[in-house]
């Protein structure tokens, strides 16, 4: 996928401007920016939510301008936060309706459908899952479930706002290392989160936004710097470099006004 | 990317599922069925049900007449046509309620949310008041439902605002004026003729269906229920939110115009004939939840088979319950509220 000079915002008013990037297989990028950044607005763009105000989203060289929302979801997955639907649909029914994209207009999903979502299921563990109702699992597992119906719609893209927002620790692990694993399936991700450590530990690249603009486009290890995050969250932090039980290099960042500082 | 073909334990997982489905689907069935034989029983000329597989046989095979030409009379005037209009309304008004609370996300929701009901109201009021006659009260009654829905969608586009949150809004306001534009008619209606006949209009009944009302509903009900029905599954969808379900691939905007135009001809259609009747679209899809769960693929046909087996059932009550009959849009509602609180008192999960 590739993005050339794309500006967006809701009517009139331009809230995010002039980004390019391209995405491969097999990428993770994660986008950082402050609340209000544009990082939504940014993914809806992408997602066919938001109509482009300049620019244009091209996918596999071909330009996405007139295609239909169900062309789009052929092609890109959306995973939003875990929220609680008011009808208590049982997991595979949610799972399910990954298909949607891909069925004739009067059709309903069959056999061949459900055994793509159970297969997806397989992929993210979650089989003892499928009967159960989603409205009574926990964040963490409907989380899991809403990857596994991206999966289902069998995408190249997967995008993602902020999977992780409101997981307990354990579940932030779990649902991002799923996601590292999706990447190396062959995918391309797209998703913003709020903590430069997850940028590190998950993404090959990571895009900087401050107020609508892209302020670096690179590596995480380059983007992320104590300047670039400053300019970024106006707050004075350090990164430090500690080694893990395998000697592997990890960064952690410590905020400068905590006590400790 | 494409995800591989599964093995077996899957495909056995399906099967087992598919199963469980059966006895609920016969059980489903037989209900309809056996309230439908029922009704013939119950009333001032019982028939009963060898008399009816006789009455309904002879019509194909040539049979002889050994029973009371009455009892012919009887079934083919009096209670079929009522018994298939109970059933006709009940089916369409619980899916019609069904697939809103779908759309609306908001299992609060009946048909008459964009204001159908007081648009049938207001039109058969009107009719009355001019003194039509009923094939007249009741086409006035269908097109002003249909004008009442078409004004509430037509304003809540125009309205800046969360679409599903600007319909209902407008469905209320459109449903408030077209109610005190039906007490401004009762109020300079003649108050010995008329404004009996509209009070009762709108209380609801079924007492003198016949066959030419059945013949007036039965396209408008199957032209709403028919699309209804093949779009079900992607109900399912919706409930997830617009947005969610158009990233889903879903053409949002043409399924909720398709939704309500469905929905509003066949609310229209029912109410049309049968008057104000309440109730039963918000309480049946419960109840056909909490028997099938909130797949819309087998909610719609629970919905459908219990939807017309609980209007019947009261309308049956109607007819017996009092020497004089009662109007139906009372027993729905004196029946249907304390049913209702029952759900969800006894649910395990209220409403959900």
């Amino acid at each position: 996928m590739e993005i050339r000079n794309l500006c967006c915002g809701y009517g009139r008013r331009s809230i995010v401007k002039d980004i390019s990037f391209s995405i491969d297989k097999g990428e993770v990028i994660c986008l950082l920016g402050a609340n209000g950044s544009g990082k939504t607005t940014l993914l809806k763009t992408i997602l066919g939510l938001l109509k482009p105000q300049k620019g244009e989203i091209f996918l596999d060289n071909t330009n996405i301008k007139k295609w239909s929302c169900s062309q789009i979801a052929r092609v890109i997955g959306y995973i939003p936060q875990a929220h609680e639907p008011p009808f208590p649909f049982q997991v595979r029914d949610v799972v399910l309706m990954g298909r949607t994209a891909h069925l004739a207009p009067f059709a309903s999903p069959s056999k061949r459908d459900e055994e793509i979502a159970e297969k997806a299921m397989e992929i993210l563990s979650i089989t003892h899952l499928r009967e159960r109702v989603y409205t009574e699992i926990s964040g963490g597992e409907r989380q899991l479930v809403l990857i596994a119906r991206a999966l289902t719609q069998e995408p190249q893209i997967l995008i993602m706002d902020e999977p992780t927002s409101s997981l307990d620790f354990g579940n932030q692990v779990k649902v991002l290392s799923q996601v590292q694993h999706l990447a190396k399936m062959n995918m391309g991700v797209v998703m913003s989160c709020h903590f430069p450590e997850h940028a590190f530990l998950y993404s090959t690249k990571v895009m900087l936004l401050d107020k609508g603009e892209m302020l670096h486009f690179d590596i995480p290890e380059k983007a992320i710097t104590e300047e670039s995050l400053k300019t970024l969250y106006g707050v004075d932090l350090e990164i430090v470099s500690v080694n893990n039980q395998k000697n592997r290099e990890v960064k952690v960042c410590i905020p400068s006004h905590s006590l400790i500082a | 990317m494409k995800l591989k073909e599964t093995s077996g334990p899957v495909k056995g997982n399906l099967e087992k599922q598919n199963r469980k489905y059966s006895w609920k689907t016969l059980a489903l069935l037989l209900v309809p069925l056996f309230i439908f034989v029922l009704s013939f029983a119950l009333g001032r000329y019982p028939v009963s049900p060898g008399q009816l597989i006789n009455v309904l046989a002879a019509q194909v095979l040539p049979l002889q007449h050994g029973w009371d030409p009455t009892i012919d009379t009887v079934v083919f005037q009096v209670r079929l046509p009522r018994i298939i209009a109970a059933m006709l309304v009940g089916a369409a008004l619980s899916s019609a309620g069904a697939a809103y609370q779908g759309m609306f996300k908001n299992p609060l929701v009946s048909p008459d949310i964009l204001g159908a009901s007081a648009g049938a109201g207001l039109g058969a009021a009107l009719a009355i008041y001019f003194s039509f006659n009923v094939l007249g009260i009741q086409l006035m009654a269908f097109f002003i439902s249909l004008l009442a829905v078409f004004l509430t969608y037509t304003i809540s586009i125009r309205i800046r605002h969360d679409p599903m949150m600007a319909l209902v809004l407008s469905g209320i306001m459109v449903g408030s004026l077209f109610t005190a534009a039906i007490s401004l008619i009762k109020f300079m209606a003649d108050p010995y003729d008329k404004l009996p006949a509209i009070t009762f209009w709108l209380m609801g009944s079924l007492a003198a269906i016949t066959w030419q009302d059945i013949s007036m509903i039965v396209l408008p009900i199957l032209l709403g229920a028919i699309p209804l029905y093949l779009l079900r599954w992607r109900l399912n969808v919706m409930t997830m939110g617009e947005e969610e379900a158009q990233v889903l691939g879903l053409n949002t905007r043409r399924l909720k115009l398709v939704v309500i135009l469905c929905c509003t001809l066949m609310t229209a259609a029912s109410v049309s004939i049968s008057g104000m009747i309440g109730w039963v679209g918000l309480v049946i899809p419960h109840l056909a939840r909490m028997a099938v769960g909130p797949n819309f693929k087998v909610l719609l046909p629970a919905c459908i088979m219990l939807g017309s087996s609980y209007l019947l059932l009261v309308d049956d009550l109607a007819r017996l319950l009092a020497s004089m009959e009662i109007p139906l849009g009372i027993l729905t509602a004196l029946i249907g509220v304390p049913f209702f609180m029952y759900l969800l008192l006894n649910s395990k999960r209220g409403w959900k």
